[in-house]
């Protein structure tokens, strides 16, 4: 009897099927924004009447841009384009010698370096250059949200006409983005008259300052649970970086040194923590989640006590010193953005480097690799020669490092006294930024400086919600339903790493 | 590389897993190790591996004494383990596994992907696999998986290769296509450790076969000297019927009707694809197929467990579907599930609880106040001697019982109920010769009288023993129903998807 030679393989999760659900999605995506769409034209374009909103650009910018004639700003757009043309064109990379590798990192500075030149000369042009003097735009309202209606719309229609199988979420954000710009103005309408103008950049740059101990704690609880141990400890790990980074600066009356001094005791007291954290977990294997808040409750109690009963008696330990603020030459006088990304404190900048690096370290290194092993499935480290241990001591002690440098941010960074509860569950919402940015740094990232603006919105909205019937509140509770949203899995397919928060031993 | 154990004793608490063991492993030789579950053959490679720290003894590597207190010092001492689990990380690369743990890094600490790769397939073109070395191991069929921890093993430069169980995972072509693998590694003058439960595969590869029971090494010997009778004789201690004794089925009405089943598994996606088969009183319908073509969710989608997304299933005609799990179990249904000790048991409950665990709301076990003790004892009591369950009484707790027992219990408690369906998913999984030969009974028993029996399981052997017609699935759907006197290279391409092409109208 003869065989047939072909064996079809039976593969386990084929990609069409991933494609499929992700097509399915897409179609749910879209025509959720196109419903977004029409209700912005209902809502914010029904704001019938000459309602008029005006928003502010420009914020303490320390300087403008560099001025140039008329006539020669022709020569840096034209190398910024000549610069970006490889970036957005396959065949522009052609002209790119061959033994001139174009990798990402060429490909980001070629973005960085083209997108300043091609700014540069538009600016010029349309005279937004501040010099840190405000410019004001004032729109109608109804005509704003006719106009984001229908970009939204037109997003949300070809997300669902398109299914695109990947790719899906750049549109998303798009549509959600306008939908937020149609909301600020339509919150803000009548502020042409009533002079309460709409703060963009400054909304914007509270949004950066309030993500970056988002930044330093998401990014800790990505370390640690890359490697397999939940770190719920980093509330404490801020409350600890917080209280003790003011009082070493305050002690030594904020000279340049001690600044450094307090962010590097912040940032020892947060990996000592950590390392506590380890101890238990690892040698003894209690449970993570337990004395995690075990020592949250401890890290409570203590800043409770150093409080009330420390620093009332000596005030002077508790002062307010800012961090250097560093205005990054150039780029922080770009309109708008530069204020927000460029001329901020050095721990914003740290934070934003560490990203980069933990990014490096996690997905390039040989550390990183065997971390990463460690928390997917430790026994097959174990089999090679990894220990399991050793990697988790590591990444739970850095992690509480990188946790305590957030605490720092939020006292010496942006240059207030420490007060009591003003961590306020941040380092829980840490985690859940975590989720959101599916356990990578780059996620990490733009979870934090989302939840960051939902955090500036609230502090930032209450002056024209007076004058509205939604109590401040409402705005308030923004940044947990974005949470809830983001633990329950509504931002797609999460998937943790596999052996998160389960302990190891070897027999 | 020449390997010898001597005098290896290993205890946990008062068990003694490994007493006093022997062996010698000769260059170039495929040595078997033979024994039932718990027999200590495990925990003896894991000794050699440096997972297990034993009690006393020494381990000889090329006539010197060598001590290895952790993994990192059997890889040293080129020594390479396959798992019976794979010890691989499904997110990563093929590459990655491969060089975790002895990454090329250049410039440090960045790893060397291009020379990891360059080596990874010079390395797979000397022992002939097929590997894509950024191919995610989870994307990969389970024969590639297994190369891939071979080929990790051999990128260590391994001399001596512990296979643990390797074919208990494989189709029949897979296993195989691994039978020639091991051959070439033996040509190149590698050791393999071979451990196995399946007596036609010893035979066919073994140079040496070396026999464990309870800890102990009862026996070595070599093919030519024996036979499968006398294999199965030594791993047990005692004479084993290896064929099941089975009369001609009578079948009566269809029981179970199932009728384009669609059922879904934990991810979201479509495992069952439309199955439809009916069962007759007094008739073994066994299933055969690699795992993970939907055998887990059918049985979940029968028993109740599982949300059927389209379909029905009919038992004496009556509807099955969207009833919950309770109504499904007093409708006649008995279940032996896949995992007995997460889903059929409670291991820290007693066996005579256990024994009634499905039965506690019937007012033979039920009183006012909670349970009827003494029903519960006696019922164990009966079930113990009745079964020949080896405990010491019925209040012991499950979790000191051994699989073969653990599973008896299980068998016991489906049993006490009136049934008309009995669904047996891999009812002899894990379980030694002897257990196996009791399960078979029980099962054959049922059926005459006159219940509709399915069995599910991922060994060919027991669904050709077993079943009165084989259903062959993949892929979530049934590729075919035949007769279980089809030929075993017929059926392992019908589990692999593909149909035999010459008789290919006979069948249906």
């Amino acid at each position: 009897m003869s065989i047939a030679p072909e064996i079809v393989t039976p593969e386990i999760v084929t990609l069409e099927n991933l494609r499929q659900i992700t097509r399915e999605r897409a179609l749910g995506y879209g025509i959720t924004l196109i419903l977004i769409g029409v209700l912005e034209v209902l809502w914010f374009g029904g704001a019938r009447s000459a309602l008029k909103t005006t928003i502010e650009f420009g914020y303490n910018s320390s300087s403008a841009m560099p001025s140039i004639a008329s006539a020669l700003r022709i020569i840096p757009l034209f190398l910024g384009l000549l610069l970006l043309a490889p970036v957005a064109s396959h065949s522009a990379r052609r002209f790119i010698p061959e033994r001139f590798k174009f990798t990402k990192g060429v490909r980001n500075c070629f973005i960085i370096v083209g997108g300043y030149l091609v700014i540069w000369p538009i600016a010029l042009w349309f005279g937004v250059n501040s010099g840190g003097a405000l410019r004001t735009l004032t729109i109608p309202v109804s005509t704003s949200g006719y106009v984001v209606g229908i970009l939204t719309m037109v997003a949300g229609g070809l997300l669902a006409w398109r299914r695109f199988d990947r790719g899906a979420s750049p549109l998303l954000y798009v549509g959600l983005i306008v939908f937020m710009l149609g909301f600020l103005v339509w919150v803000a309408r009548g502020s042409n008259v009533s002079g309460l103008h709409l703060q963009l950049t400054g909304i914007l740059a509270a949004a950066v300052a309030a993500a970056t101990f988002l930044i330093f704690g998401s990014l800790s609880g990505t370390l640690c649970e890359r490697s397999g141990v939940v770190n719920i400890a980093i509330e404490g790990q801020f409350m600890t970086g917080a209280i003790s980074s003011v009082m070493v600066v305050s002690a030594l009356n904020g000279t340049g040194i001690s600044k450094l001094l307090g962010v590097l005791v912040a940032g020892i007291l947060g990996a000592l923590i950590g390392w506590v954290l380890a101890v238990m977990s690892l040698r003894y294997q209690a449970n993570q989640i337990i004395v995690g808040i075990v020592i949250v409750a401890f890290c409570t109690a203590v800043t409770q006590f150093i409080m009330f009963q420390v620093l009332t008696t000596h005030q002077n330990l508790n002062g307010a010193y800012a961090l250097p603020v560093w205005a990054v030459p150039f780029f922080s006088h770009i309109p708008i953005i530069g204020p927000i990304l460029f001329d901020q404190n050095i721990l914003v900048y740290v934070a934003i480097l560490g990203v980069v690096i933990v990014n490096i370290a996690l997905f390039r290194t040989r550390w990183g690799l065997r971390v990463r092993s460690v928390g997917e499935k430790p026994i097959a480290s174990e089999t090679v020669g990894v220990s399991v241990a050793r990697m988790r001591y590591g990444a739970v002690i850095l992690g509480g490092f990188v946790a305590g440098l957030g605490g720092a941010a939020f006292t010496i960074g942006p240059g207030t006294n420490f007060t009591f509860g003003m961590t306020n569950g941040y380092g829980y919402i840490a985690l859940a930024i975590m989720i959101f940015g599916r356990w990578r740094p780059y996620g990490a990232l733009m979870a934090s400086l989302l939840f960051g603006f939902a955090i500036a919105l609230s502090a930032n909205l209450n002056i024209y919600l007076s004058q509205l019937v939604i109590p401040q509140q409402f705005i308030s509770m923004l940044p947990y339903i974005i949470t809830i949203a983001a633990v329950a899995g509504l931002v797609g397919r999460i998937r943790p790493p596999a052996a998160d928060g389960v302990p190891f031993s070897r027999e | 590389m020449k390997l010898e154990l001597r005098a290896v004793t290993k205890h946990f608490g008062s068990l003694a897993a490994n007493k006093n063991v022997n062996l010698l492993v000769e260059p170039g030789q495929i040595h078997c190790l033979l024994g039932e579950n718990g027999a200590g053959k495990s925990t003896l490679m894991n000794v050699l591996y440096g997972m297990i720290t034993p009690d006393s003894g020494q381990l000889l590597i090329n006539d010197e004494v060598v001590s290895i207190r952790d993994p990192k010092d059997a890889v040293t001492h080129k020594i390479g383990m396959v798992h019976q689990h794979f010890m691989l990380i499904p997110v990563f690369t093929v590459a990655e596994n491969i060089i975790l743990g002895s990454e090329p890094v250049k410039p440090w600490p960045f790893i060397d992907h291009q020379s990891a790769t360059e080596r990874i397939v010079s390395l797979a073109k000397e022992y002939n696999f097929d590997l894509d070395p950024s191919a995610t191991i989870e994307n990969l069929p389970i024969g590639t998986q297994q190369r891939v921890e071979i080929l990790k093993a051999l990128s260590h430069d391994a001399e001596v290769l512990i296979l643990d169980e390797p074919t208990a995972v494989l189709t029949p072509q897979e296993a195989e296509a691994l039978m020639i693998v091991m051959r070439t590694l033996k040509a190149q003058g590698k050791s393999i450790i071979f451990i196995t439960h399946k007596l036609k595969e010893v035979l066919e590869i073994a140079d040496v076969i070396t026999v464990m029971r309870l800890g102990e090494v009862v026996g070595t010997t070599t093919p030519d000297e024996t036979n499968e009778a006398a294999l199965a004789t030594m791993m047990v201690g005692r004479n084993v019927n290896l064929v099941v004794q089975k009369p001609p089925a009578h079948p009566g009405d269809a029981t179970l009707e199932v009728t384009d089943l669609f059922v879904q598994d934990d991810r979201g996606l479509t495992a069952v694809k439309g199955v439809s088969f009916e069962v007759r009183a007094g008739e073994i319908l066994a299933f055969a197929g690699v795992q993970g073509n939907g055998q887990t969710e059918l049985v979940e989608a029968l028993t109740g467990l599982r949300r059927v997304t389209a379909g029905s299933v009919i038992l004496n005609g009556s509807e099955l579907v969207g009833r919950s799990v309770r109504d499904v179990l007093n409708a006649g249904v008995g279940h032996v599930p896949e995992d007995r000790q997460r889903h059929g048991l409670v291991l820290s409950m007693s066996i005579a609880d256990n024994l009634v665990l499905d039965q506690l709301n019937s007012s033979q076990y039920k009183s006012w106040s909670g349970r009827k003790l003494k029903a519960i004892e006696e019922n164990g009591t009966r079930r113990i001697a009745e079964y020949d369950i080896r405990a010491q009484n019925e209040a012991e707790p499950l979790s000191s019982l051994s699989g073969g027992n653990q599973q008896k219990v299980v068998m016991a408690r489906e049993l006490s109920r009136e049934l008309k369906v009995l669904i047996c998913a891999q009812p002899t999984r894990g379980l030694d010769v002897g257990s196996i030969e009791f399960m078979h009974r029980q099962i054959v028993a049922i059926r005459d009288e006159g219940v509709a029996v399915v069995i599910i399981s991922s060994e060919l052997d027991e669904v050709i023993a077993l079943g009165d017609r084989v259903a062959v699935l993949y892929d979530g759907k049934i590729q075919d129903i035949v007769p279980p006197t089809t030929s075993r290279a017929d059926l392992g391409l019908l589990m692999a998807g593909s149909r035999p092409t010459a008789n290919a109208g006979a069948t249906s």
